[in-house]
């Protein structure tokens, strides 16, 4: 597990549910790591154009922009075409799956997620 | 049983009464009308459990801090019999903890979930009045293909497909129950890493 050392790493978790976004913030926050927060995928991306992100924790279905796109909108920028970009979502289709893999995601943790498996997923990402 | 308070007042306008006032009152109309009820329902009874949820996470959120604080303090506390059973304690905590962050989550889902239903209820209400497109089986074909897409996570695909094969109600429910079982035993989801 993460300890003090990731302080320094920050991640950026979008999803348009704040219940979602609190859970995820608990989890990543106990771990060390700062949390910035995005509703929608144009909100996390004018961010992460903005300021600089160690990984991108991502759901799929939110207004505006949903986070296939973000995730593909995101790896077309060349400060981004390495970070590691996580789809966290209730999504469990193949299709929708494999669209996340070709946009450029790193993987796809399906949703409820357990804080232990998901901070173990992020450090071996990192 | 006294059944009295149930009979209509003449003097109060009743469902009935309004619904009889309807102009052009149609069958289809009646079924739409009940639809956008049973939506605006599960409408009113979500905001109110947002409020309730949005309650519960901010004291969870005092919770956690309270734990991490005590977690701190532990740390500096030097080697004594107290110590480890306050160690002990601690990790009753997180694993309370973790076990009620997975738990939150599925108030996430039950809100998509119910979205869902209110969206499939909407677009029946509105696709009943349209009788040129009630009549035709190829067009309720097209609605139930349009609302299984609005479906996105297992449970719901596999209780979308059960009911459109026509499973009866016994067979929903045993599929229901099989779910929850499924539930207690890996409440978590899957990771994959490309």
């Amino acid at each position: 597990m993460p300890g003090p050392s990731q302080n320094s790493r920050v991640i950026l978790a979008v999803d348009d549910s704040a219940s979602m976004r609190q859970m995820v913030r608990f989890t990543l926050e106990s771990a060390g790591y700062r949390v910035v927060q995005a509703v929608d995928g144009v909100e996390a991306l004018d961010f992460a154009k903005n300021s600089a992100v160690d990984l991108v924790l991502t759901d799929v279905n939110m207004p505006r922009m949903d986070g296939i796109t973000l995730v593909r909108e995101l790896r077309g920028l060349s400060t981004y075409k390495f970070t590691p970009m996580l789809v966290l979502t209730t999504e469990s289709g193949q299709d929708t799956k494999q669209r996340g893999k070709q946009a450029g995601a790193t993987g796809w943790i399906m949703k409820p997620f357990s804080p232990e498996q998901l901070l173990s997923t992020i450090a071996r990402v990192l | 049983m006294d059944l009295a308070h149930l009979q209509p007042n003449p003097n109060e306008s009743t469902d009935d009464t309004v619904m009889m006032r309807v102009a052009t009152w149609t069958p289809e109309q009646q079924i739409a009308r009940l639809l956008d009820l049973c939506e605006a329902q599960m409408e009113s009874a979500l905001s109110e459990s947002d409020v309730a949820v949005e309650a519960l996470i901010k004291s969870f959120s005092g919770l956690i801090e309270a734990g991490q604080a005590l977690g701190s303090l532990g740390e500096k506390t030097p080697a004594e019999a107290g110590a480890a059973d306050l160690s002990r304690q601690l990790d009753a905590l997180r694993k309370q903890t973790a076990a009620a962050i997975v738990a939150f989550q599925f108030y996430d889902k039950l809100t998509q979930r119910l979205g869902h239903v209110r969206y499939s209820l909407s677009a029946l209400a509105m696709f009943i009045c349209d009788r040129a497109k009630s009549g035709e089986r190829e067009q309720w074909k097209r609605m139930f293909s349009t609302l299984r897409r609005l479906y996105r996570t297992e449970e719901e695909r596999e209780l979308f497909k059960l009911m459109v094969d026509g499973a009866t109600a016994e067979e929903a429910r045993e599929h229901i129950q099989q779910s929850t079982l499924t539930l207690r035993t890996a409440p978590t989801g899957e990771i994959e890493i490309f």
